[in-house]
């Protein structure tokens, strides 16, 4: 004990003395670092960093900030799948074609003055325009596409969507500087399609050499209304107007003063903070909100909601048909009149998107409205087609049983698009027709495909996005990728298969509509609601409109007021 | 001395193998893999993603993966990520400094806070004192750090805006973010501190340097040398829990980092960036222990002696 006395500290120095003071010194210091800092990094501070930003005159500018959701693995159009991709980079690219916007049926002019098809249907010559530059200054022309085309079937580069967009692609030939012909094995009516998505943006081809196949996305470089200025990943991407653009497609809006002239992309992959960001004008404009805070935004006076409908498949449920009970037509049938989709809606998408109906949403080109006729929310024919299939409450629990077997049935789903809510007001309503569902939530989409190897489900939620109705192919062909239904109909296939190499428009429509009519009275899908993509913006932002796709706003038509 | 360093090094590779080997196994059980998420919408025949999947060697058996990693990590070559192509080291070396910045400022707060509360709650004269303390760093260890972050930022940068929250660049942007991880890391630091200070202070040696009639200030100087030891291993332990909840933090407040690149590769099952940050942490985490008990050692005498002795643990 006679050390703790000679251990005495000398001069008062004490030890309970600094370990109250030395914290509160950095608290305080931390908290005056906070309170003297505040103001002057607003806006323009990060941008003030961007070396290629250097000497613009930022105060005078139109800066927009926008905010987007996840960092995709990659931002290289010809390498990515993800939309995300488009919001900033359909406006660095030109495509060959274009969309309207305003009329989903038609393609027009891009960097391809006008082109044709062979009466074979087994080539394509593309015109090319010859005014146009890529923002490296190197010219753009038929050697141009070629070596696009050339990288995007690169092996090396991994293409996810490129290469796929392009179907029996076979290689091209060269006619003249500006004249090139694509050749392919067979017909394939949905090539123009592919050609007007920023997954076939024309890239430099002097740019794609400077750089390796990972880091050119941090250098991207097209012919479009906006160069690539600066990108961080998870960070930021930022964009500069091209003042040398006059070749965009007829829909594109002149450069005048209040054109955009930086637009800063930021991420918010966190669904609750993106209404946050939009609403404390950390942002002036993001996508995809989440249907309860936009319908909060929606009061808001400097704040405007787009509901943009997003063509392709709806929100919906495949229900595997290679089991009992749901290898049954009428149990399906069963299903989809048991289901309240308009309460749905109401409850969970605050009645902002339209109900579903067929495999399809309604402004899909080729979308067939004979689907809408065939199932009303109806619990009565449910219950009697599952009375005619076997299915009794014999021990009036509520639960229906066959052969003493109560039925309950399994729901899969990954938790995106407010599915857990969906599927919990499904539940409801399928007690109410003597169904027990099980609700299996799944964290993501290679967990989802875990369930699909093991079969291990009687319904599972996926959907995908695209304007041509060859997208079906993937999830109703018999031998398709994601036919996760398990369903098998050679004259489905047939009909398919014939679409896709079908130029002519009413015949194409003719097939697709048989094909649609044929997976609903076949009750392979549950359709719940279409997309509708919740965008808000400041009220000083006008011109706000979105590609044929969607997803993709035309930053070029955007008008900003000072 | 050398025998120790080697006996340590030695525990920390193994430490290493053994977390990078868990998660190897662990990850491969996980059902689908990166091809399930990079080739999901993109038009690609089954053919032709079964094709892929064979290309990035995900067919192989689990052992020649594994035998295949652990030969090419040896080497430095810490594999490409599955989904994007980038080099692992490269993915680490652009994320890893905003998170150590992130974690860092967090310990100082994390630090301080519990320090001082810690205090306040186990050696504060008033009650109220006492209690308050008690109460905010209960609150601090029990409510989930997305909770207090989704607040934080509700209030700051939405009702009262006068700090950047979600997506905010900058040394200001780092504020919200730090405070919030470091209010929880103080939770675990102050309850630590105010229990050993308790426990401490009922000890006899107090009660003979009260009796020899030592003054207060220094009754506690003796109690604090004492009872900080635990609180040492403690804000070691808490590296852990920052390393973990920079994950939530840097979701929630967009900010980039390992966190982040974490939660994005697991949902992608992006194996080789997985073990990358698998190895990584485990290399950090057997670092700061090894310092945490060396300081240990110099601070208490009789800690270094038994550990030397033992041979040295992990």
């Amino acid at each position: 004990m006679d050390r703790l006395v000679t251990r005495r500290s000398p001069g008062g120095c004490n030890l309970v003395v600094a370990l109250v003071v030395i914290p509160l010194l950095i608290l305080t210091a931390l908290l005056i670092w906070v309170l003297a800092d505040t103001g002057d990094e607003e806006d323009n501070g990060s941008l003030a960093q961007v070396p290629a930003l250097e000497g613009a005159d930022l105060e005078g500018s139109n800066v927009l900030v926008y905010g987007l959701t996840l960092n995709p693995s990659t931002f290289d159009p010809h390498r990515g799948a993800a939309f995300e991709i488009g919001i900033p980079f359909y406006s660095v690219y030109d495509t060959l074609v274009y969309r309207h916007p305003q009329n989903l049926t038609s393609f027009v002019p891009g960097l391809a003055e006008r082109w044709e098809m062979a009466a074979d249907g087994l080539s394509w010559t593309f015109y090319l325009r010859q005014d146009v530059k890529f923002h490296d200054g190197t010219a753009f022309d038929a050697l141009s596409v070629a070596a696009n085309l050339d990288r995007i079937m690169n092996p090396e580069i991994q293409s996810n969507k490129a290469k796929y967009l392009l179907g029996p692609y076979q290689g091209y030939t060269l006619i003249d500087k500006y004249t090139i012909q694509i050749n392919l094995s067979e017909p394939y009516a949905p090539l123009l399609d592919g050609l007007s998505q920023v997954y076939l943006g024309m890239v430099s081809p002097q740019a794609v050499q400077n750089t390796t196949n990972n880091s050119y996305q941090f250098h991207q470089v097209g012919t479009g209304p906006y160069k690539l200025v600066d990108f961080i990943p998870g960070e930021r991407i930022v964009l500069q107007r091209n003042e040398d653009y006059n070749w965009g497609p007829v829909f594109y809006a002149a450069a005048g003063p209040q054109s955009v002239d930086v637009i800063e992309f930021r991420f918010y992959p966190d669904a609750a903070t993106r209404s946050l960001a939009l609403e404390s004008g950390e942002v002036d404009m993001i996508g995809e909100l989440p249907p309860t805070d936009a319908e909060l935004l929606v009061g808001k006076r400097d704040l405007r909601i787009y509901q943009v409908p997003i063509p392709g498949m709806p929100q919906q449920f495949f229900i595997n048909t290679t089991h009992a009970p749901t290898d049954n037509q009428n149990f399906r049938q069963a299903l989809i009149y048991g289901t309240n989709r308009t309460a749905i809606v109401d409850a969970v998408f605050q009645a902002q998107s339209p109900i579903a109906n067929g495999p399809l949403s309604s402004i899909t080109p080729f979308y067939n409205p004979a689907v809408e006729m065939l199932y009303g929310y109806d619990p009565e024919a449910a219950r009697q087609l599952l009375a005619a299939v076997g299915y009794a409450d014999s021990d009036a629990d509520g639960i229906v049983e066959k052969d003493g077997l109560p039925l309950k049935l399994r729901l899969v789903f990954a938790p995106w698009n407010q599915m857990s809510d969906v599927a919990q007001l499904i539940q409801d309503q399928w007690r109410d027709i003597g169904i027990e569902v099980e609700l299996i939530l799944v964290p993501d989409l290679p967990a989802l495909r875990g369930y699909v190897e093991s079969g291990e489900y009687d319904l599972i939620a996926f959907t995908d996005f695209g304007v041509d109705a060859s997208l079906l192919n993937q999830y109703y062909l018999s031998d398709g990728a994601f036919n996760w239904s398990g369903y098998n109909d050679p004259e489905l296939d047939q009909w398919l298969h014939d679409a896709t190499q079908q130029q002519d428009l009413t015949q194409r429509g003719e097939l697709y509509a048989l094909a649609q009519q044929r997976i609903m009275e076949q009750a392979i899908v549950l359709p719940i609601r279409e997309f509708v993509n919740l965008d808000g913006a400041s009220t000083n932002l006008d011109g706000v409109i979105f590609s044929a796709q969607g997803w993709w706003p035309l930053l070029r038509n955007i008008q900003m007021e000072p | 001395m050398t025998a120790v360093v080697v006996r340590r090094l030695g525990a920390a590779l193994v430490v290493v193998w053994l977390a990078l080997t868990l998660a190897f196994v662990v990850l491969r059980m996980l059902p689908g893999d990166a091809v399930d998420d990079t080739m999901a919408r993109s038009g690609a025949s089954a053919g032709e993603i079964a094709a892929r999947r064979e290309e990035l060697g995900l067919n192989d058996a689990i052992v020649q993966q594994y035998v295949t990693y652990l030969a090419k990590l040896v080497r430095g070559d810490w594999g490409e990520s599955l989904t994007s192509g980038q080099p692992v080291t490269e993915l680490i070396a652009q994320n890893l400094p905003s998170t150590i910045v992130l974690s860092g400022l967090a310990l100082l707060v994390g630090v301080s806070l519990g320090l001082l509360l810690g205090l306040a709650a186990g050696l504060a004269p008033i009650r109220l004192v006492r209690y308050g303390a008690e109460g905010i760093s209960s609150l601090a260890l029990s409510t989930p750090v997305y909770w207090t972050a989704t607040l934080a930022i509700y209030f700051f940068t939405v009702e009262w805006d006068v700090l950047p929250g979600v997506g905010g660049q900058g040394s200001r942007a780092l504020i919200l973010p730090a405070a919030v991880l470091g209010f929880h890391t103080a939770g675990s630091i102050a309850q630590v501190t105010a229990n050993s200070l308790r426990e401490t202070a009922a000890q006899d040696f107090v009660r003979t340097a009260r009796a020899k009639g030592l003054p207060e200030l220094d009754v506690m100087d003796h109690i604090l040398r004492v009872a900080l030891l635990p609180v040492i291993a403690v804000i070691a332990l808490q590296l852990g829990f920052l390393l973990g909840g920079t994950v939530i933090t840097e979701t929630i407040f967009v900010r980039r980092g390992i966190g982040r690149v974490l939660l994005t590769a697991i949902s992608s099952r992006d194996y080789p960036v997985i073990q990358g940050i698998v190895v990584l942490a485990a290399m950090t985490y057997s670092t700061i222990h090894a310092a945490a008990d060396v300081l240990m050692g110099m601070l208490d005498p009789r800690v270094g002696i038994e550990e030397w002795d033992a041979g040295g643990s992990l």
